[in-house]
């Protein structure tokens, strides 16, 4: 027991020892830089490679989704690859936004919470719209009527999964305002309602194939979409600074963490 | 920060703090996309149809949960009220009263909307139902949101030794714009010809 305890007081006098220790926020910076990587990398795989984003029209024939499909299929492709080498950065950046969440004074069931809605949400959000086109490419020449649906499965859970993004919205305003440390700006906590609530109406799209509620429209999609954008753009900025304040008697040397 | 907000009573000052203004802001030009849609792309497509169907609304329902969220923001105008002047279990009665009051607004628009799905009358049904399906539940997701808040600021009245009073007051401008945001609507569904 006593060997223990001298062994276990040794190490602790080697971590303060080590230069390593000097830079005890690298983890976290590496975790941040990992954000605009992944985000921009994310806009080309959906943007340009995908084509997902801007959602091609509900109410194309079913001739007219057949030819889209075959004109896109190498780049819907190389999208899901992409995709699936370079998701593992969504979740660096979800691992950084919970070390910040659990210096807050709230529950530790918040941050945990927070992790599992957007888990969640990126199965419909990120996963299964681009395997759905990415299968439909696969053999671009089968059933046009099999690849119509895969055409509607794709976008359905692309845009109608926004709903999922909402549980992770909210559990986040809550968190900042029951947060007395003001860890984040409050102000984000109001932003993220506005992404609750714009995530919320994409619920619509499951009815309507054209107008404002389609999944191309004004307010189902691009309303949600634009202050998603924003709202991320605030959130890494709120990051930035939130590692940066942090004192450094709050952080564990990086053997232990 | 709080002594100065309890004796801003009498001083020219912006209640709650800017994060919650930048909030409202952004929050009404959310909904103006929402009355932008609904009276230049679809209404004025169709006016005849929008007028036939607001005719199967109910402006009697209507009105009363106007009175009802009137009602529930003077009661948070007196919690806020009573707050300020430190007398924090009084604030925290007040609160109860207008979070009642909201839950009354919800089994009211529960009501009406179940009304309205026995008749036959859902989201599909055509435009103007549509409009009034999104519009009515994003405001009363937003009265949720409000009843959270409301609790948060009752928790905080009743076990906080100095309640932050910028975020009663935020929570008070946030109540009052969900009872704005009603007005505008029972305004454009409801009442407009």
């Amino acid at each position: 027991m006593s060997n223990t305890l001298t062994a276990h007081a040794a190490t602790e006098t080697t971590n303060v020892a080590t230069p390593v220790a000097t830079n005890r926020k690298l983890d976290q910076w590496i975790c941040w830089w990992s954000l605009p990587i992944f985000y921009n990398l994310f806009g080309l795989i959906f943007v340009y490679l995908g084509k997902l984003m801007p959602p091609p029209k509900p109410g194309l024939t079913t001739s007219e989704i057949v030819t889209f499909i075959q004109t896109n299929a190498s780049s819907m492709q190389v999208a899901w690859v992409m995709l699936t080498l370079s998701l593992g950065f969504a979740s660096l950046s979800s691992g950084l936004i919970v070390v910040q969440m659990k210096r807050m004074s709230v529950s530790p069931v918040l941050p945990y919470a927070y992790l599992a809605a957007l888990a969640v949400a990126a199965v419909p959000g990120c996963l299964l719209c681009t395997i759905m086109f990415a299968l439909a490419a696969f053999r671009p020449d089968r059933d046009p009527e099999i690849i119509a649906l895969l055409y509607d499965m794709g976008l359905l859970s692309f845009v109608g999964s926004l709903g999922c993004f909402a549980t992770q919205y909210m559990i986040f305003a809550i968190a900042i305002f029951l947060d007395k440390n003001r860890i984040f700006p409050r102000w984000l906590g109001y932003m993220s309602i506005w992404g609750a609530v714009t995530e919320m109406v994409a619920a619509p799209i499951w009815i309507f194939k054209d107008g404002p509620y389609a999944w191309d429209g004004l307010i189902s999609f691009y309303l949600g979409t634009i202050i998603f954008v924003v709202w991320e753009y605030f959130l890494v900025a709120s990051l930035f600074k939130a590692i940066k304040q942090q004192p450094l008697e709050e952080l564990t040397p990086p053997c232990s963490v | 920060m709080s002594d100065q907000a309890i004796d801003a009573g009498t001083s020219r000052r912006l209640p709650g703090d800017a994060d919650i203004w930048v909030f409202v802001i952004g929050d009404m030009l959310i909904f103006s996309a929402y009355f932008a849609a609904y009276l230049f792309v679809d209404r004025i497509r169709d006016h005849a149809l929008f007028f036939q169907a607001q005719q199967q609304l109910s402006q009697n329902l209507g009105f009363c949960n106007t009175l009802i969220l009137l009602t529930s923001s003077l009661f948070v105008a007196l919690g806020v009220h009573a707050a300020r002047l430190a007398d924090f279990r009084a604030a925290s009665r007040f609160l109860e009263l207008a979070g009642a009051s909201g839950i009354i607004f919800l089994f009211v628009k529960a009501y009406e909307w179940y009304t309205k799905l026995a008749s036959g009358l859902t989201i599909s049904t055509n435009a103007f139902f549509m409009h009034y399906y999104v519009m009515t539940g994003v405001h009363v997701v937003h009265v949720l949101i409000g009843l959270t808040f409301l609790t948060i600021l009752w928790r905080e009245l009743r076990g906080a030794a100095i309640p932050r009073m910028e975020l009663v007051e935020a929570g008070g401008i946030y109540w009052h714009m969900v009872d704005f945001l009603w007005f505008l609507i029972f305004a454009l569904l409801y009442l407009m010809r």
